[in-house]
């Protein structure tokens, strides 16, 4: 069974970046455009997505809001979630945590680097 | 990569459009922020997809005009038509160079360096003055005292605390000492643990919050202290570095005792002197110095529960029943040897490390609230879905039960909730046209009952027909026309593998998993299943449970020179007999107070060399539900309290070998399941039938 | 700041370590990091109806390890318990979970200090051995010290096969897990 990573990102060029190197490495990958879509996404997948990359800043529902919203949700307290950040985010990479995220990525970020550490989450 | 540079580009055009939009309107309204979150968001994502996708110029660039906006954004600076304007002209000069970011064309790169220039030069102008506070803070240094012990296994899961390390050096000045257990590196060292910490004294501009960072992925795994020792830079005092040890790896790293009492030790103007060459907000300081007491303070509230990986607790749950091993040893000696002090000492043992046992197991347990929440929404997505109206209810939450088996019965109850919302419940118009109320109710239980946990699933559905179920398994040649079944007895057919009462597969609970898997799950974990059910009442599931997996109530048996332990759940009886009653029945039938019952003789099941068998031999007498096997064994130890430990993939072909447990003395012995040694006389039986 | 650091690999003249030991008259020799620990035969309780070379567990510090008999692996004949015999305590991958096992072998000799480049392919001549099972072969004098490959030597795959094959059981009982 491959392993359902979820990537919510407004930018569809990096949803489909992202999702091309973990469909490579033998994950299913399913897309959110924003964090309120991500959820709908998250919930109708029930309990199996292993791990949830997000962006932080998106329209209707932001990457903060998302991981709240999420770990509120008894289902998904322990799924894994990394979020996408830019170098000039300490504060936000912070705040993130805070919600429940299990760690970051800074972009920009090399393919490799991307599945070593999806690998190191969740192996 | 093609393909996904065109996406790139295309989305570029959306959010250039989308930012000259917003601008127009801004000019408009400059004081618009949802216009203005709106242009900040757009240029984040421009400026993060750039970055991926090579083009660092455009990224960098891109960078600049954000921080501007963000600015605007949190009111540090307003809005002004030069902001637009250039911004104007950025979009322009970006639309060319996202076709090509190396910026090839040497007018382009002077235009570029120009526009950047201006941009710069924006943003000094409104900063001036306007974030003086943080940026001053920026020039305090501070020492800090950071130990980092790292958990041993921090390698496996791909960590480097060395680039951890690393990290922190960065960050400002530092003496970094390095601890290695020397104990543990021996020849029995794993080499894939990590046995070293480090301590550090790092003086950095930054506060802790940067250094916390450092640790974000190790910090719940490891140790880590992080203390401010010193509001100054003590590294450039050689009052202080004078008493630091050489920084190698034979000198031993000071505590932060010692350095305390250094710091102590050194005169107030040397102290002066460092900190009069910095400009030292007060204010600010005493700030911090609230923030840190808050902090210290929610630390301690905290404390009164932790959190431990369940991979702590398996690990304690190991030395905790080796501990109990052991101690049987110890107590076979004592009683051996008659030694009254060495007795009373082993007896003291015993009670406590009895104890220790109950403890620990109490700390496998979980409640089974956590797995019925799961239930919740899944409940009302799959009623919506099909259209009824259901009300969820749940009782009995705070039961608690070991987490492997709490892990094992997600499936199963998630596929009998999925029945019952299938199958039991009516759709709304029935249930109307029944009398019922128009919302169906399953209600999902749990409930202690002497050594078990019990487990139900109840719906106010429309039953299971036990005639139905009877017709279908006659035809299905389960059972024959002539066959006189109870009622438990026919609603236990529809545990049979292939037997399916759904006349047509839904999308639910149709998914290939049948009834016999759930049984299958349940019996797995020791457990058993049974089914109540009113025609046009409901039905109700229930299941029983062992409190824990770990730990296992049998009767200790030998054949020849190895152990067995039979659980004593599946005991019925035991006899004594002589072998040779055995010998001599050609179809493995044992007369037991007057029922001919097919035996098992382990020995011979288990290919066991036929050197000199026991004159006598023991009969157990194994029962469940169906059926009745005789297994014979060499003798009967005596009960036994197993602490159940599985034999490994290695053996999963063994699946009469439920596990394994040692024993007083050391040995291991093997845990016998009773279903599947039942299972392998039936096939037998089959087989010779 | 980095989250998660690239890990920096410098490759020139690395040096490997292998344990060796001997299965009859013949060398072999299993790279150190895999080796826990060397282990004196302890009791050992077998396990009904488990193939030949699975030669029952062992209690190591209060977990149940099992055994493997390295010499019925390779088609040799079983071990004999001698005061020389050794289980050598190795960690596998196998299905995506790290496990240990003891191995057991005639005689532990020594740790051997080589060369990465001095390993030489197999010879595919002498297939006494199955090739996958045989990573390299390092000189030492006069003989030749095959290196396993143990993911491959101990898989569970390979047990299951070979049990498949052996015993007749009903496709029933195999099908259940």
């Amino acid at each position: 069974m491959k392993k359902n990573i979820l990537i919510v990102d407004d930018s569809e060029s990096i949803r489909e970046l992202v999702g091309n190197s973990l469909e490579n490495a033998g994950y299913h990958v399913l897309k959110g455009i924003n964090g309120k879509d991500g959820i709908e996404v998250l919930k109708s997948f029930e309990d199996t997505v292993s791990l949830i990359i997000t962006d932080l800043f998106m329209p209707e529902m932001d990457g903060i809001d998302l991981i709240k919203e999420v770990r509120k949700d008894s289902t998904y307290k322990f799924v894994p979630i990394l979020m996408l950040t830019t170098e000039s985010q300490a504060e936000k990479k912070l705040e993130g945590k805070k919600a429940g995220a299990t760690g970051w990525m800074v972009k920009p970020f090399e393919e490799g680097k991307l599945l070593r550490i999806v690998k190191k989450v969740i192996g | 990569m093609e393909n996904l540079h065109s996406v790139y580009l295309e989305e570029a055009e959306d959010l250039f459009s989308k930012i000259e939009e917003s601008l127009l309107l801004l000019e408009k309204s400059p004081d618009d922020s949802s216009l203005i979150a709106e242009v900040f968001r757009s240029m984040h994502t421009l400026k993060g997809s750039s970055s991926m996708y090579g083009s660092n110029k455009v990224a960098d660039f891109v960078h600049n005009l954000e921080t501007i906006y963000d600015r605007v954004r949190g009111h540090e600076i307003d809005l002004t038509q030069p902001i637009i304007d250039a911004t104007f002209k950025s979009l322009d000069h970006l639309k060319k160079i996202v076709q090509s970011p190396d910026i090839p064309d040497p007018i382009d790169a002077k235009y570029h360096e120009k526009l950047t220039a201006d941009i710069i030069g924006l943003l000094d102008e409104y900063s001036s003055g306007a974030t003086p506070a943080r940026r001053e803070a920026g020039s305090i240094k501070n020492t800090y005292h950071i130990s980092f012990s790292p958990n041993k296994n921090i390698f496996s899961n791909g960590t480097n605390p060395l680039l951890l390390v690393d990290e922190l050096r960065d960050l400002g000045s530092s003496r970094v000492y390095t601890n290695i257990n020397k104990g543990l590196i021996s020849k029995n060292a794993d080499p894939k643990e990590c046995h070293t910490s480090w301590s550090l004294i790092l003086v950095t501009e930054e506060d802790e919050n940067p250094i916390k960072d450092v640790f974000i992925f190790v910090e719940e795994t490891s140790k880590i202290l992080i203390e401010k020792i010193a509001d100054v830079d003590l590294l450039i005092l050689p009052e202080f570095t004078s008493k630091l040890p050489p920084n190698d790896l034979n000198s031993k790293a000071p505590t932060l005792k010692e350095i305390k009492k250094w710091i102590s030790a050194i005169p107030q103007d040397a102290i002066d002197r460092v900190a009069d060459q910095l400009i030292v907000s007060d204010d600010l300081e005493d700030g911090e110095k609230d923030e840190k007491l808050q902090r210290s303070h929610s630390q301690e509230e905290a404390i009164t529960s932790i959190r431990v990986s369940s991979d702590k607790l398996d690990e304690l749950m190991n030395q905790v029943s080796e501990l109990v091993t052991t101690q049987a040893g110890l107590s076979l000696y004592a009683e051996n040897n008659f030694d009254p002090v060495l007795n009373a000492i082993a007896d003291n043992v015993e009670k406590l490390s009895r104890q220790l046992r109950d403890i620990a197991f109490e700390m496998t347990l979980i409640q089974i609230s956590n797995l019925f929440r799961r239930f919740n929404r899944v409940t009302r997505d799959i009623s919506t879905q099909l259209g009824k109206s259901v009300k969820f209810l749940t009782e009995g939450g705070e039961t608690e039960l070991d987490k492997k088996i709490i892990d094992s019965l997600a499936d199963p109850l998630m596929h009998l909730i999925r029945n019952s919302l299938d199958h039991g419940i009516e759709s709304r118009e029935e249930r109307i046209k029944l009398g019922k109320p128009e919302k169906g109710t399953i209600k999902l239980s749990s409930y202690y009952s002497g050594a078990k946990v019990y487990i139900q699933i109840e719906d106010d559905g429309r039953g299971i027909d036990a005639q139905k179920i009877r017709e279908k398994a006659i035809s299905n040649r389960l059972i024959s026309k002539d066959d006189d079944l109870s009622e438990r007895e026919i609603y236990d057919l529809i545990f049979m593998p292939g037997f399916s009462l759904a006349k047509s597969v839904t999308d639910i609970s149709g998914r290939g998993v049948g009834m016999d898997v759930v049984k299958k799950n349940i019996l797995d974990i020791r457990g058993d299943i049974s089914v109540e059910s009113k025609i046009g009442e409901g039905t109700k599931i229930i299941l029983g449970l062992p409190l824990t997996l770990s730990v296992i109530d049998g009767l200790l048996v030998k054949v020849e020179s190895t152990s067995f332990v039979v659980p004593l759940v599946d005991i019925k009886k035991c006899f004594e007999i002589k072998r040779e009653e055995l010998s001599n029945d050609f179809n493995e039938l044992i007369t037991l107070e007057d029922n001919k019952i097919p035996y098992l003789d382990l020995r011979k099941e288990f290919l066991i060399k036929d050197e000199n068998p026991p004159e006598k031999a023991s009969i157990i007498l194994l029962e469940n539900e169906e059926n009745k096997i005789a297994v014979c064994v060499d003798s009967i130890v005596g009960e036994y309290q197993a602490v159940l430990k599985p034999v490994g993939k290695y053996y999963r072909n063994q699946e009469f070998v439920s596990g394994a447990t040692i024993l007083g003395d050391g040995s291991i012995a093997l845990v016998l399941d009773a279903y599947k040694i039942i299972a392998r006389k039936i096939v037998k039986q089959k087989k010779s039938a | 700041m980095r989250s998660i650091e690239e890990e920096q690999e410098n490759e020139n003249e690395v040096m490997e370590s292998y344990l060796s030991f001997k299965l009859d008259d013949e060398f072999f020799a299993v790279d150190v990091k895999k080796v826990i620990e060397i282990l004196e035969v302890p009791g050992i309780t077998s396990i009904p109806l488990s193939p030949d070379y699975m030669a029952g567990v062992i209690n190591l510090r209060g977990k149940v390890l099992p055994l493997i008999d390295t010499k019925v692996k390779f088609g040799l004949d079983p071990i004999e318990f001698t005061v020389d015999t050794c289980i050598v305590v190795i960690e596998i991958e196998v299905e995506g979970e790290v496990l240990q096992i003891g191995t057991l072998v005639d005689a532990v000799l020594e740790v051997l200090e080589v060369p990465q480049t001095s390993i030489q392919p197999s010879p595919s001549i002498e297939a006494k051995y199955r090739l996958d099972f045989i990573r390299g072969m390092i000189r030492r004098e006069d003989d030749f010290i095959m290196l396993l490959n143990l993911d491959e030597v101990f898989s569970i795959q390979d047990v299951i096969y070979m049990q498949e094959a052996n015993e007749s059981m009903s496709s029933e009982e195999l099908t259940e897990k």
